[in-house]
């Protein structure tokens, strides 16, 4: 199979920034994610036990979240032909609950050789924003992306 | 006598491994996860990055034991260490190695191992998660 056409590590510049759309969490984002992962945490599955809780109702979980947000930067991010994630920084800051709408920023933030010729490793800082501008996830992935084979 | 139903930020005790069971990941859990996230794969039987993390969270509530209260994932510095393949089964290794009292509860920092069927580290690092106290009786 041939590799998707995309970019490759010269394509990338220090500093480029990028904007995701927008994303509605809804409760079937989380009941589907508990299903998924088998993690029926009361904090994101019982909704009168969390209405006396430090929240007050039902909170996304921080890694559907996390998830979601990896697909929204990918719809605003030019696709690499050759890429894979070997790191990830990360800070829950913030509840997402059902009805939030979030976006993603991110940021170029280093490019660095590698031992491996053909490879480059990029840095890309991110922001989980909601509706009323708050940063509720933060942080930076590293990824190994290849050179374009000229 | 009341039987404990919960694991505090008092029953923690820092050293302690936990072994979860393991989970084999099939095409359903990638195509279900790619309806969810919208994270796509490139080719046939590959595994996105963040899955196997997500299937840890749920490993670690099928440990014999009362579940710990957790109010909040605080964060955590990862490790992509080998591709995962469609077929493989996962498993995670869990270790505390810290914790101490904050305004809101108790804060407990993790290393957690994900491993394959071979015992091969596939994806590593530190998880802060927020406990609760043990309410007063």
């Amino acid at each position: 199979m041939d590799p998707e056409p995309g970019i490759g590590f010269e394509d990338l510049r220090l500093g480029d920034e990028f904007r995701s759309p927008g994303r509605t969490i809804t409760e079937t984002d989380i009941v589907l994610f508990a299903g998924l992962s088998g993690d029926y945490n009361v904090i994101h599955t019982d909704a009168e036990h969390m209405k006396s809780s430090l929240f007050g109702e039902r909170i996304a979980h921080g890694l559907l979240v996390l998830s979601i947000q990896q697909g929204l930067l990918e719809r605003a991010m030019p696709s690499r032909a050759r890429e894979s994630c070997v790191g990830l920084k990360w800070k829950f800051k913030g509840p997402v609950k059902i009805g939030d709408t979030l976006h993603v920023r991110a940021r170029i933030s280093a490019k660095q050789d590698t031992d491996k010729p053909d490879w480059g490793l990029v840095t890309v800082e991110r922001e989980v924003v909601n509706q009323l501008g708050d940063v509720v996830q933060a942080g930076e992935t590293q990824h190994l992306v290849g050179r374009r084979t000229s | 006598m009341t039987v404990t139903r919960e694991y505090y930020f008092e029953d923690i005790e820092v050293g302690k491994v936990l072994e979860t069971p393991a989970i084999t990941i099939t095409e359903a859990h990638v195509a279900m996860f790619t309806g969810l996230s919208e994270v796509r794969v490139s080719e046939p039987h590959a595994v996105q990055d963040l899955l196997p993390l997500c299937l840890s969270s749920g490993l670690g509530w099928r440990i014999p034991q009362p579940p710990t209260v957790i109010l909040a994932f605080m964060g955590f510095d990862w490790s992509f260490m080998k591709p995962v393949r469609v077929g493989d089964t996962i498993r995670s290794s869990s270790r505390t190695v810290a914790k101490r009292l904050i305004k809101e509860g108790g804060v407990v920092i993790e290393d957690r191992r994900i491993l394959n069927q071979r015992g091969e580290i596939i994806q590593a690092g530190k998880l802060t998660l927020l406990v609760a106290r043990r309410p007063a009786e």
